[in-house]
């Protein structure tokens, strides 16, 4: 009897793994589906005709038009988004990682009076609306004469993602033992030195996911290009999404195209440095 | 190591650009729209004191409170409802299931890609005329239900919250970081004690990482407050101001001249974010363990 009852109680597990691994597998499918069919929707739709674009939205190019993608770059002044985006992003990467580094370098390895009130405020910062920051951020720069300037973006990015990037610097400097720096300290090495010869080489892996996710955050920040200039050859990639949209009202599978162009750089440096994006925007998150 | 002089300048020095950026575009924008939302002002002419007229004619205003109204739905859905899906996620591809690493990267994407580009990419989906949305109801043969999804007021608002809910990389990023975490001991326990995986899942891991899931919850909540771009993109706030939401509300402000407005929204939308924030903490600290 007991047996018996065993026997059932084995099946019924049986059952449910089996449940459980249908359950867990369409899960797991319909979110990579969820996430991918408008990516490759968008792809695939950027190398057709218009023709076949109105005629149905799921049919595939007969021929691969590539010359929706020389159009997109002709037409909208691509290339000058592009590099105003680049530079823009380079700069106020740079600007930011290396501020971040030399704060993190001061609070990670001296101890001074307020320096975990540093932090902490810091780390607030993470939680503040940007976003409703635009008067003051738009009298600022009016002051200082850097309206419609790509300076007024580099300078404001580059401060936007201070408190993340510390976040990130100061963990990796916090787990890195301070003995190489005391022997360097008896050999008579400086402050600076210790920064620049010994911390900054030693936790580039720090520095590396800071600036990853630092340069995503830039190339693909909306609001305040939108907000801050209006020039034309002031416009960065994500201004001109949306400007696309105005540009080609009737050329549908070029706007995708140029579209597919603003998306592109973001996936290859995801793909690249994938594993430092997923570590530095946990460590922000969960100790943030 | 001693603290000579030469440290300490130099810790100052380190110091300063960090706070510079920090202090010119955090402190004192926040200082800035608290003491300015008490002005009138157009932007270009003197500021006049006028107290709390600002917060009286948002708090008046019906656009504002449809505003602060979908923000919270936002946030609300954002965090009772995204963050438990990407949790459920979490728990499933923290097993290790075969490609787990694959879906991971293919959760995490919509993170790179910019906010406009995701809504241009809804917009096709939800275009009136040549969507993918009527596109498919057509298909299987449901093309009464076809319709303008943002153009109409019954429509616009859930299609332009709704896409982003399933977007969950981010989160169960985050939750799966907690996960790796867990003493592998609790789990030896558990299973001599028969507990099958989900009970594990709910008696264990759960309770272990509910730190990582609060966290998970203020940021989809303060995301949801902030909203912006897809509403700025896909609707502008339309139809009849049915999609708007507090940061359009402060950007239309400002392009009115009413900069006093802009500001008491700011303020508004602050506090608004405080209170989810305490509010979440005190919900997860309230039950002991």
């Amino acid at each position: 009897m007991s047996e018996k009852k065993q026997e059932k109680e084995i099946q019924t597990t049986a059952a449910s793994k089996i449940l459980g691994g249908i359950i867990r597998w369409v899960l797991i499918i319909f979110f990579a589906f969820y996430t991918l069919f408008p990516l490759l929707w968008l792809f695939i739709t950027s190398l057709k005709t218009n023709a076949e674009y109105f005629d149905s939205p799921f049919s595939l190019p007969a021929v691969p038009q590539f010359i929706n993608y020389i159009n997109a770059v002709s037409q909208a002044n691509l290339g000058r988004m592009i590099f105003n985006s680049i530079t823009v992003a380079i700069v106020a990467t740079v600007i930011n990682v290396l501020a971040a580094a030399m704060a993190s370098y001061a609070i990670s390895r001296f101890n001074f009076k307020g320096k975990e009130l540093i932090f902490a405020l810091f780390s607030a910062g993470i939680m503040v609306p940007l976003n409703a920051m635009m008067v003051p951020y738009y009298t600022i720069f009016s002051k200082v004469g850097l309206l419609d300037s790509l300076n007024s973006l580099r300078i404001l990015y580059a401060a936007i993602g201070i408190p993340i990037s510390t976040f990130i610097i100061r963990g990796f400097m916090d787990s890195f033992p301070m003995e190489i720096e005391e022997a360097a300290y008896v050999d008579g090495c400086g402050f600076f030195g210790r920064f620049f010869r010994i911390l900054l080489p030693l936790t580039r892996t720090g520095l590396v996911t800071a600036a990853t996710f630092q340069f995503i955050t830039c190339w693909n920040e909306f609001v305040y290009a939108n907000l801050l200039t209006s020039a034309p050859e002031n416009k960065t990639i994500q201004i001109g999404i949306r400007y696309f949209t105005n540009q080609f009202t009737t050329d549908y599978v070029s706007m995708y195209a140029a579209i597919v162009v603003a998306i592109v750089p973001s996936i290859v440096i995801y793909m690249l440095f994938q594993e430092q994006i997923i570590s530095g925007l946990t460590a922000g998150a969960v100790k943030g | 190591m001693k603290t000579t002089k030469d440290v300490k300048i130099g810790i100052v020095l380190f110091l300063l650009p960090a706070l510079i950026l920090f202090i010119t575009f955090f402190l004192f924008p926040i200082c800035y729209v608290a003491v300015m939302s008490l002005f009138k002002w157009n932007g270009i002419s003197g500021a006049e004191f006028i107290g709390l007229e600002n917060y009286k004619d948002i708090l008046t205003d019906k656009v504002f409170i449809r505003s602060i109204r979908n923000n919270v739905i936002w946030a609300l859905a954002a965090a009772g409802i995204q963050v438990p899906m990407a949790l459920v996620m979490a728990l499933i591809l923290s097993k290790k299931p075969r490609g787990w690493k694959f879906f991971r990267t293919v959760y995490f994407f919509p993170q790179v890609i910019s906010g406009i580009a995701i809504a241009s990419m809804w917009s096709a989906v939800f275009n009136s005329e040549f969507g993918v949305l009527n596109g498919f109801l057509k298909l299987i043969g449901l093309g009464d239900l076809a319709r303008n999804w943002l153009g109409d007021p019954k429509t616009a608002f859930p299609c332009v919250l709704l896409y982003g809910l399933f977007y969950i990389g981010y989160y169960m990023v985050i939750m799966m970081a907690g996960i790796t975490g867990i003493d592998a001991e609790y789990y030896e326990a558990a299973r001599i004690d028969g507990a099958s995986s989900l009970q594990q899942d709910i008696h264990i891991t759960i309770p272990l990482i509910k730190y990582s899931i609060m966290t998970c919850m203020t940021l989809a909540a303060v995301f949801g407050l902030r909203t912006f771009e897809q509403i700025f993109f896909l609707t502008n706030g339309g139809p009849a101001n049915r999609t708007s939401v507090v940061v359009l509300y402060l950007y239309n402000q400002m392009k009115k001249n009413d900069y006093g407005g802009a500001n008491a929204s700011s303020v508004m939308l602050i506090i608004v974010g405080a209170l989810v924030i305490v509010s979440i903490r005190k919900l997860f600290t309230l039950k002991k363990d």
